[in-house]
């Protein structure tokens, strides 16, 4: 105990030295309001909290475009070929950053804010990881009881489920032919194993939707039992009688990245916002409001389980691989 | 002698003014598009190579889908029509009771959001617990569900009844203006009155259906929301979601690829006009308005008039009621939740005030109802000289004009939007209102132009050539003479661009931008976060805008054409 509390004295002691050193951050202040805004494309949703919450502290308009997975390289690239790119910030899954790091679309930029996360998630001076988009067994609590929710992922294939499982298309959604791959290389100890399960999910006859959105309405009306889907609906949702299943292997999820771009109209504004972004207090309003599972150290998202829940990034799967699995999964369901 | 020369010159002079104007808007994305499909890497601009080609027709997948997509657009279209001539005979022709409900049925389902009315249907007719299903297996101690709405019956029903409206307000026009006479001299030789309807009454009035055939195939050729909401989950596959498909699977979209593949929509959609064009081309055997006087008699139904009102009622009831019910009550309870005592105890207005206080959502309904009267108005004047030109100035040119009119209507919406986004991109327009609105009347210029082009059919010349002999130029017979006769056109296809602009997705999703959201995108957000409690509330404020704009444009409508008769009468 008295560690501790020497501990924070000395916290305190030293915060004055934070304090100027962060004085570079007044005038990166100023520089912002100047620009008066900054334009952020993003394909995670419903993020307004934080743009309101950054728009108050520093007075510089926060404004969100949503681009979806789909439509984000073509947006993006064309634009920024046409010397119209108006996002200052980008942030989407990483093989899109990557792409557009190809095509000169992405600048360098340490953030200050990124000590605060593990290593692992600088990617490289272009790249910054922020968290995880992750994936868990969500189930109807009110209608399937407590014995029957799976314990691990193989139980999904007990007939009992057959019909009832909803799930993002495994022959195109990304994330979910990810999560199935990242299944084979990081959870299954067997090659045979994996395939095992792949074919026993598809012999349940899973219903197919486009993209997780769709996944919890099914589930909480009754319509299908279980699906795979995603934790922070549990939140978004409630009261809808959702819950995860606490199965004892790790959660995957595909990492959540973000840049700043080479030609950003609010380029000051930008480091601004990128910086606030990591901050914890960006980082709590995700948890909290959105529901996303964040990499800020200690930042949960207020859902039963989940800070003690093993949540792991799935390696980044290319193009082609995306679009090979999808064609296998095309044959097996 | 110089003034009817002056007249010529006008009206040889507008073909080639329409056609620079039609190309310009609809031929720019379209091109873009087709050098997408032969560019190598993901842009518009790339090295020729037919690789996306050879790739897309060589996909072993693709003979089931076509056939899909045929038995898909050839069932909605019969569906759309049967139930169109079904109701707008029985609207404007006979003495059934509460004519209003006409009125409602032909025009609400077009003001729902595709999407919301998919899954509203799915909530009522799905295999698991869809309402329907479980009250007829209780019913009849079934088994199993009757019903399953992820199949292509059930996408037929959905996207049928979806474009009912577009099948309506193309034949309720041309049947509203039905020369009688005709009908009367059939029935005086003896012929009762279903063998007038069949030997007289349809086959005047074949423009007009073969249009709406036309129309609603090329719409469900393009449909994205049902096939997506209801054919997906029952693994149905057609042309949009296998071209959503190619998009989806993968980070880099290749919208190249994928217009590839929506050449031959749109190669479907070019033939399908080129016949309908065929078809009608002794076009004066359909002109059923000369200058004698016309006024559509009522016949009266006897012993039908309660069958067949209960008919409508049902249909009514199905189309409207229903779903319209199905998103007030999801507006309302929490979360999704079959009907219940527990789901009526936990319902609260929660979506509704987060609706009303969502400065987006606020900003979205101001600029989708800017969008609606704007581009509605503009694109029916636009649309009214283009139908003027293709059938009164009949010259090879028009034939022209009418087809590229069809252009970037008849390319699946989710590619065209990105089509506008290349084009634009290259303009000072681009993220701006402006690029909407043009998008928006480029794309959806045959929902001015069927209805408008089915009304004009049906005026003859001499009308016209009267009033020149009077010596009435040709702005002025067209103020006095052609514009009165064409009201109900007029209304129609304004009601159908209106109510489509304020819904429209495909070109919006991909222009809109911080300060001109509009409705559909953010509902597209809602849904993509699974919220479908605001997404209805938001839906509603949608329908509810919508039918405030086609309520003025009917009592206009309704004026004009009042004041004419009385003119008339004088």
């Amino acid at each position: 105990m008295k560690k501790l509390t020497m501990i924070l004295i000395s916290i305190l002691l030293i915060s004055p030295c934070f304090l100027s050193a962060a004085e570079p951050q007044e005038a990166l202040i100023s520089k912002a309001k100047a620009e008066g805004k900054v334009t952020y494309y993003a394909n995670i949703t419903a993020i307004e909290p934080v743009m309101e919450a950054f728009t108050k502290k520093y007075g510089v308009r926060g404004e969100y475009t949503r681009v979806s997975t789909d439509k984000f390289v073509a947006t993006v690239a064309t634009e920024h070929e046409a010397g119209k790119l108006m996002a200052d910030v980008l942030q989407a899954p990483i093989p899109i950053l990557d792409i557009l790091k190809a095509k000169g679309v992405l600048a360098s930029y340490k953030s200050p804010a990124a000590s605060d996360y593990p290593k692992w998630t600088s990617k490289d001076e272009k790249i910054q990881i922020f968290g995880i988009e992750y994936i868990a067994l969500i189930y109807n609590r009110e209608l399937v009881k407590p014995m029957d929710v799976p314990k691990k992922y193989e139980d999904l294939t007990d007939p009992k489920w057959r019909g009832k499982i909803v799930m993002a298309n495994p022959t195109t959604h990304a994330t979910t032919i990810s999560w199935l791959v990242g299944l084979k290389e990081l959870v299954f100890s067997t090659e045979d194993a994996w395939m095992k399960f792949v074919t026993g999910l598809a012999a349940n006859k899973p219903m197919f939707v486009s993209s997780f959105g769709p996944t919890p309405a099914p589930i909480e009306s009754g319509e299908k039992l279980i699906g795979i889907s995603m934790p922070k609906y549990i939140l978004t949702k409630a009261p809808a009688p959702l819950d995860w299943a606490r199965v004892e292997q790790p959660l995957l999820g595909t990492p959540r990245g973000m840049s700043i771009t080479t030609k950003a109209p609010h380029p000051n504004a930008a480091r601004l916002f990128f910086d606030y972004w990591l901050s914890k207090e960006s980082a709590k309003i995700l948890a909290e409001k959105v529901g996303e599972y964040v990499l800020s150290s200690g930042v949960f998202p207020p859902i039963n389980g989940i800070d003690k829940a093993r949540v792991q990034p799935i390696r980044e799967l290319s193009d082609d691989e995306i679009r090979h699995w999808a064609a296998e999964f095309k044959k097996i369901f | 002698m110089s003034r009817s020369l002056s007249i010529y010159g006008t009206r040889r002079a507008l073909t080639p003014i329409l056609i620079v104007m039609v190309g310009f808007l609809t031929i720019c994305p379209v091109a873009m598009l087709l050098l997408g499909s032969f560019s190598e890497g993901l842009g518009a601009f790339g090295t020729f190579t037919l690789e996306k080609y050879i790739k897309s027709y060589t996909d072993p997948e693709l003979i089931d889908i076509i056939v899909n997509t045929l038995v898909f657009i050839v069932g909605s279209a019969l569906v759309a029509t049967s139930l169109a001539l079904f109701l707008a005979y029985l609207n404007t022709r006979s003495n059934i009771p509460f004519k209003f409900l006409f009125q409602i049925i032909s025009i609400v389902p077009m003001m729902i959001p595709h999407i919301l009315f998919a899954v509203s249907w799915a909530l009522l007719l799905n295999p698991s617990n869809g309402l329907i299903n479980l009250l007829l297996k209780q019913m009849f101690n079934l088994e199993h569900s009757p019903f399953n709405i992820y199949s292509l019956p059930g996408m037929i029903l959905v996207e049928g009844l979806l474009d009912l409206p577009v099948a309506y307000l193309i034949i309720a026009p041309a049947m509203a203006s039905f020369d009688i006479s005709l009908e009367e001299s059939s029935k005086v030789c003896g012929s009762s009155n279903l063998r007038t309807l069949r030997k007289i009454t349809l086959p005047i009035l074949r423009p007009a259906i073969l249009a709406s055939i036309t129309l609603v195939a090329i719409r469900s050729l393009e449909s994205f929301a049902v096939p997506s909401a209801l054919g997906m989950p029952g693994r149905v596959y057609l042309l949009s979601t296998h071209i959503y498909r190619i998009i989806a699977t993968g980070f880099s979209a290749d919208y190249g690829k994928a217009a590839a593949v929506g050449m031959s929509a749109l190669a479907a959609s070019i033939t399908l006009i080129v016949l309908y064009r065929h078809l009608t081309s002794e076009r004066e055997k359909y002109v059923t308005i000369s200058s004698r006087g016309y006024r559509p008699a009522l016949i009266d139904l006897h012993g039908w008039k309660v069958p067949l009102f209960i008919i409508v009622a049902l249909l009514c009831f199905t189309l409207i009621v229903l779903p319209v019910l199905v998103l007030l009550y999801t507006s309302f309870v929490p979360y999704s939740m079959v009907p219940s005592f527990k789901a009526f105890g936990m319902m609260s207005l929660k979506h509704w005030l987060s609706i009303l206080k969502d400065p987006v959502s606020l900003l979205s309904l101001k600029n989708s109802l800017f969008l609606g009267i704007v581009g509605a108005t503009l694109g029916v004047i636009l649309t009214f000289f283009v139908s003027y030109t293709i059938v009164k100035v009949r010259t090879p040119a028009s034939g022209i004009l009418e087809s590229l009119s069809f252009l970037s209507f008849s390319f699946p919406g989710i590619v065209i939007g990105v089509g506008f986004m290349w084009f634009f991109v290259r303009t000072p327009l681009y993220a701006t209102l402006g690029s909407l609105l043009i998008g928006y009347i480029a794309t959806y210029l045959p929902y001015g132009i069927r209805p408008l082009t089915s009304a004009f059919v049906q005026i003859h010349r001499d009308l016209e050539e009267s009033s020149r002999v009077c010596g009435g130029g040709m702005f002025y017979t067209l103020r006095r003479i052609v514009v009165p006769l064409l009201i109900p056109g007029i209304v129609s296809a304004w009601i159908l661009m209106a109510s489509m602009f304020v819904r429209e997705l495909s070109v919006s999703v991909v222009l809109s931008r911080p300060g001109n959201e509009v409705l559909a995108v953010q509902i597209l957000r809602f849904a993509e976060d699974g919220l479908w409690g605001k997404l209805s509330a938001l839906g509603i404020l949608m329908i509810l805008a919508s039918t405030t704009l086609v309520v003025l444009a009917s009592i206009v409508g309704t004026r004009l054409t009042k004041l004419r008769g009385e003119r008339e009468g004088v």
